[in-house]
């Protein structure tokens, strides 16, 4: 198992360097740089000059190729590069907003899990009854709402209508229990619950097909002529098997609630990754856009990684060597 | 002569849907002695397993439903039960084996829990004591390297030993019924001897009563005391399995012996049974067997002959037998 971690980690090494290839290229075909604005500011005397200075400090004249393995260079040696627009050392600003997106995404998919699990096993139970049917129709009508739409209904409702949940940050500034523990889980209560309800939605679904295949088998009824109780059937011999498609799949969607938290951050002004991502894009910050992305793929591809990791921990008859 | 241990009397299991009514089982009695072995034979069809999932009220639902008749353990009626108690008598007084050992053990639990958790849930043990137990239990059904038994899983065992495993389970409470359907139909010949052995054995230890479902009259002569020949979901033939081998009464039991091969004799062909079992859904009016039958008369076809005792403890379903 050690080894097949080892070298599925020297796998994603090819991975990152062509997805960086792609990002580096499609990010010198937008028009201009970080410095373009300058031009703007009238408290520049000579404005081309001071661009063509900063361009040449920052190896903007060399040709791609170049600046490509310069970047290579100094990533392989721990370096990010300076953020152009932040004026900060990239991985500075990535330690910085990286913990908020991990905070936001791990939340989000321990209530997504804690939630939908039991929901589609005792779905799967009592199958086109009553408590299904009204269910399975909730989780049909949430699947379908993108994630930013339901941020809006929730800020609508908790924040402006009732006023009960902050609808940005992740602190309230200038109070006395701004950054306690309490201050910061009502800050996550409503982009967590944006991030996690399309997906509780489907990971629903998915346990209440899985649940549907298993309790059928033979084994369920051998569990039941050896007397065991319906909790113990459902939640140990069914659910044991129906979990383990759900794990990979949960592996895979490590990455997309990731990407999915873009928005949703944007729309919560809440500091993370996404937020970062994007304003460095809007400022053409070429090292923190490379830097930001080289943290999303790593993240969807450790997330595939965690996903077979999963499924070999979760089904006895998968062993890698 | 004291009571049997099971009575099943005028059992009928219906599949109920809008459209039809399938009779799996359809008004059948047999009776169980304390430690002896009832065979139940019968073609795909017959209605023997849903007979042994009627015993464990385990007919799959919400279509299969036990609409007639009784079922007595120990004089008492298993179908007046509520699910709660009924689930404190199956895998405690009454242990149930099945065909095919790879599907019937869950693949992804231990074989040391999946035996062990019969003790948690009918002995009250904790889990360590029920795992020390079920290595002793998987010891008394032959596994040599019991202690590593218990940590693998299904898949790591042979058939022939998934099925020892099987049987280890449902004995682990010592029931007084073990219900076995076709409990060596998936095994290679020679494993077969072996659990038939096993059941053997371990029937003589403990005096567990066996009702072994079987379409095999070899795996009968072998083993049962006492047989019953099911025939679209009735039973046709009941007595000591030495009377029915020796003096088959009805003609499809005799049908059903004259297709063995035997080895020392030469004959060409084997002896089939011309057509197929009546489909559940719509029986014929009389004998349900008359359409397959070289002595039908056209009285068969009238009326559904009665179980009639011809001999002491051996009863025949056809009017023509005498």
């Amino acid at each position: 198992m050690a080894s097949y971690i080892v070298r599925r980690l020297l796998g994603l090494i090819p991975t990152l360097f062509v997805i960086t290839v792609i990002v580096f290229l499609l990010m010198h075909a937008m028009p201009g740089n970080a410095f373009m604005a300058l031009v703007y500011n009238p408290k520049v005397k000579d404005p081309a000059a001071l661009i063509a200075r900063l361009e040449a400090q920052n190896g903007l004249n060399q040709p791609l190729y170049i600046q490509y393995f310069d970047w290579l260079r100094n990533v392989f040696q721990g370096n990010l590069g300076m953020s152009q627009s932040l004026n900060e050392p990239v991985s500075q600003a990535i330690g910085q907003a990286l913990p908020n997106t991990l905070l936001l995404a791990v939340t989000a998919e321990v209530i997504i899990l804690l939630v939908s699990i039991p929901i589609g096993v005792l779905q799967a139970n009592r199958a086109n009854k009553g408590f299904d049917i009204t269910t399975s129709f909730i989780a049909v009508l949430f699947y379908s709402i993108p994630g930013f739409v339901f941020a809006l209904i929730l800020l609508l409702f908790f924040s402006f209508k009732w006023n009960i949940l902050p609808s940005t940050g992740t602190v309230t500034p200038g109070v006395s229990y701004s950054g306690s523990l309490g201050d910061h889980i009502i800050h996550l209560v409503l982009p967590a619950m944006a991030l996690a309800l399309p997906s509780l939605a489907y990971y629903t679904r998915l346990t209440r097909g899985n649940t549907l295949q298993v309790i059928v088998a033979d084994f369920v009824r051998t569990a039941k002529a050896k007397g065991l109780r319906t909790p113990r059937i459902l939640f140990r011999h069914v659910l044991r098997n129906a979990i383990i498609p759900l794990v990979t799949q949960f592996g895979f969607d490590i990455g997309g609630l990731f990407g999915g938290a873009i928005i949703l951050e944007e729309i919560f002004t809440w500091p993370g990754m996404g937020e970062l991502s994007i304003n460095a894009t809007l400022s053409h910050d070429y090292p923190l856009i490379l830097g930001s992305t080289l943290v999303f793929a790593v993240t969807v591809l450790i997330g595939n990684l965690i996903a077979d990791i999963l499924l070999a921990v979760s089904d006895p008859r998968i062993r890698y060597d | 002569m004291s009571t049997p241990l099971l009575e099943v009397r005028n059992l009928k299991t219906h599949f109920i849907s809008r459209t039809s009514r399938v009779r799996a089982v359809d008004g059948v009695d047999f009776s169980v002695e304390r430690g002896k072995v009832l065979g139940i034979v019968g073609e795909s069809g017959s209605g023997k397993s849903m007979t042994s999932l009627s015993i464990m009220r385990l007919v799959p639902g919400p279509q299969g439903q036990i609409v007639d008749g009784e079922i007595l353990l120990d004089g008492k009626n298993l179908l007046k039960l509520t699910e709660r108690e009924m689930t404190n008598i199956r895998g405690n007084q009454i242990g149930m084996i099945f065909q095919e050992p790879m599907t019937a053990l869950n693949p992804v639990l231990k074989i040391g829990e999946q035996i062990g958790e019969v003790l948690t849930r009918h002995r009250g043990m904790n889990k360590a004591e029920a795992k020390k137990h079920a290595v002793e239990l998987l010891k008394n059904v032959g596994f040599p390297r019991a202690e590593q038994i218990v940590n693998e899983y299904p898949h790591q065992l042979s058939g022939g030993m998934r099925q020892r495993a099987m049987i280890a389970m449902a004995m682990a409470c010592q029931p007084t019924l073990l219900i076995a359907d076709e409990p060596t139909t998936a095994l290679d010949v020679t494993i077969q001897a072996q659990v038939l052995d096993l059941m053997r054995e371990l029937k003589n230890r403990t005096g567990t009563a066996i009702i072994l479902i079987t379409h095999d009259l070899g795996v009968i002569a072998e083993m049962a005391d006492d047989m019953v020949v099911m025939y679209g979901g009735q039973v046709v033939e009941s007595g000591s399995a030495d009377s029915v081998f020796e003096e088959p009464l009805h003609p499809y039991t005799r049908a059903l012996l004259e297709s063995i091969p035997v080895i020392d004799e030469e004959r060409e062909r084997l002896t089939a049974i011309p057509g197929t079992v009546p489909s559940a859904a719509n029986f014929p009016e009389g004998c349900r067997f008359a359409d397959r039958c070289s002595l039908v008369e056209s009285s068969c076809r009238e009326k559904m002959p009665e179980l009639r005792e011809l001999r002491k403890g051996h009863s025949v379903r056809c009017t023509l037998a005498v």
